[in-house]
């Protein structure tokens, strides 16, 4: 059994120095995944954070007031004030083409200070498109809600009624945690699966895995070392994605790495064991490749890699949570950035650990050595 | 008289109802090189793989050095080496390192600079597979064959593909393997080099064995038969003519 462990050992070695020298396979465990982390890191963070609407403002009024209401909008984090539309023909040529979100008006009398009072009164209007009224209605309470604390500023009232807003978990998830998360799962995808269902039906092609099967090594024994020379190499391209997603996209982990890691090669053994079970069975390409697809693009769309789950129907969701990257990536956020221990995702564990054996027991029995 | 290593007993491997191997037997002694020649589809590899435990025996039985290959596969694998047709080997990976990788699937540790000294690549332990010639990747295939010190070592058509002076360096390869002790079983389409090499062949076609005997004997019973070859005999061949222009060195 040593001698067998031994074994296992020298060919993990030497699959992992092979991968150092192999410019092609780090391309797609370490650059790829980077690639797609800059792209949709970058998407994530424009869109993260609270909202922000996209407007024209047009002011047709000379009143200090409404010039300085003005200023206040552009400064506003909420609003983003689209500076090429200036007059409202061009504003509204830009919502027909969904460049901007509406369009706020001051009529010409707008703060005026009317006879026999203290304060600016008038009315703004505001414009929005007929295939956006949720944005419409959102623009219209946030801009009600501006007013309204003016107005409490002009006239000292108590309002009966009144709501206040209090941020109850400061740790709330950002765009950006999802996608990283789903990023870490797709690059998992990636190392386990496509790794292997591209190289092992060339090693058979080229009799490179008979030839090893003229010597007494066992198929476990060939894919405990594969497993532990994924896992090197995976650990190594997440630990890279980790530290571009802190320094770069400012990901705050709130959780312990090294439970991370010990989730992150579990995940890897149990997805590299699709890639071995497609790979060891196919006879060519043409056999892998299509396979590999069927089995790879469910998760790809379903699993939370490039769009949350949360927001698919609830039967969707409910079918969804069984795919066996779904643990991983929910595992992985809420290891990464939602504070919680492995204790805490036993749910994730057991889904991993069944698909772990389902899939073994698949990829042992259909392997084959030519 | 040397131990017999190799007994095969009316072995047999039908495909769709047809016979591929067809019942044969034969015996190959400790030490010897024997031969397996015959035509494309007559049952040389299917013969050369089930003893190689590589593929199931429907009848028949092999013991290879005592042990029923249909019951003892692993201590068969164990006690034989195999070189493939195709010598091939994974990219980026050292010459030493596919040596001690081979090693490591037998359990054995061994010093990879002393094997590939042996087939003359011990100054390129530290080159890429890849890199290598087609004569020099059969030596390297050679070596990596005798890592856990075999009894007994097939080769399938080891020298096809290869110029007349990568063939000849194998065939001296071939015989240094043989004065260890190890007993070398081969196919070959080259009769020449199956009357050069091998001490007994077994002619097959149609899954059967039709002669077995040393080379020198099966040429004199033909010419008992009053057979006559059409031309002259020259003293020497076109074969002599390249080697005597282009010398016996080693082209890589």
């Amino acid at each position: 059994m040593k001698q067998q462990l031994r074994t296992v050992l020298v060919f993990t070695k030497l699959s992992t120095r092979r991968f150092f020298r192999d410019r092609l396979a780090q391309f797609f465990a370490i650059l790829f995944p980077l690639i797609f982390l800059f792209v949709f890191g970058s998407l994530s963070k424009g869109a993260g954070g609270h909202a922000t609407f996209k407007i024209a403002l047009i002011n047709q009024s000379n009143t200090v007031f409404a010039r300085s209401f003005t200023e206040q909008i552009k400064a506003s984090k909420t609003f983003k004030v689209d500076k090429t539309a200036v007059t409202l023909g061009a504003a509204k040529d830009k919502m027909s083409k969904n460049q901007i979100d509406g369009i706020i008006v001051l009529p010409a009398d707008f703060g005026v200070v009317q006879r026999g009072q203290t304060y600016p009164s008038g009315q703004a209007r505001l414009l929005y498109s007929q295939s956006s009224t949720g944005t419409g209605q959102t623009l219209t309470s946030v801009m009600q809600g501006t007013f309204d604390k003016i107005n409490s500023k002009f006239v000292k009232t108590q309002p009966p009624l009144s709501v206040k807003g209090q941020v109850l978990n400061e740790k709330s998830l950002t765009a950006f945690d999802y996608t990283f998360s789903g990023l870490l799962g797709f690059s998992i995808i990636g190392l386990g699966i496509f790794g292997p269902v591209n190289v092992f039906p060339e090693l058979k092609k080229q009799g490179i895995l008979r030839r090893l099967h003229t010597t007494p090594l066992k198929v476990w024994q060939y894919f405990l070392a594969t497993m532990f020379s994924q896992a090197a190499t995976g650990a190594i391209s997440i630990a890279i994605q980790f530290v571009v997603a802190i320094k770069v996209f400012d990901l705050k982990v709130d959780g312990n790495y090294f439970e991370i890691l010990v989730f992150t090669v579990l995940s890897i053994f149990m997805i590299l064991g699709l890639g071995l079970a497609i790979g060891g069975w196919a006879k060519n390409e043409r056999q892998a490749a299509p396979l590999s697809n069927i089995v790879v693009f469910p998760m790809l769309f379903l699993s939370g890699t490039f769009f949350p789950r949360f927001d698919m129907p609830q039967w969707l969701q409910s079918i969804t949570a069984y795919l066996p990257l779904t643990p991983v990536i929910d595992g992985l956020r809420q290891l990464t950035t939602e504070g919680k221990h492995l204790t805490d995702i036993g749910p994730q564990l057991g889904l991993i650990a069944i698909w772990f054996v389902i899939i073994y027991a698949i990829a042992f029995r259909v392997f084959k050595w030519e | 008289m040397a131990e017999t290593i190799l007994r095969v007993q009316k072995l047999k491997k039908v495909y769709d109802d047809r016979p591929a191997v067809d019942g044969i037997s034969f015996e190959v002694k400790q030490g010897e090189i024997f031969g397996i020649l015959g035509p494309n589809g007559a049952g040389k590899t299917t013969t050369l793989e089930m003893i190689e435990t590589m593929r199931t025996i429907d009848s028949g039985t092999i013991t290879v050095a005592g042990l029923n290959v249909a019951e003892q596969p692993n201590e068969v694998k164990q006690v034989i080496g195999v070189q493939p047709q195709t010598a091939a080997f994974q990219d980026k990976q050292k010459l030493s390192e596919i040596i001690e990788m081979f090693a490591a699937a037998y359990g054995e540790r061994v010093n990879a600079k002393e094997f590939l000294d042996e087939v003359g690549l011990g100054d390129k332990a530290n080159d890429f597979a890849e890199n290598l010639s087609g004569g020099q990747r059969q030596r390297l295939s050679i070596a990596v064959a005798l890592v856990h010190s075999p009894k007994v070592f097939f080769l399938d058509e080891p020298t096809t593909g290869l110029d007349p002076q990568a063939r000849r360096n194998l065939w001296d390869l071939i015989r240094m393997v043989r004065d260890k002790g190890v007993t070398v079983i081969m196919t070959t389409h080259y009769l020449d080099e199956a009357e050069l090499l091998c001490d007994r062949v077994a002619i097959m076609d149609n899954g059967k064995i039709i002669a077995l005997d040393t080379p020198r004997s099966l040429i004199k019973q033909l010419l008992k038969r009053g057979f006559k070859k059409e031309e002259k005999v020259e003293q020497a061949n076109l074969d002599d003519v390249f080697i005597d222009l282009t010398g016996k060195g080693l082209r890589d």
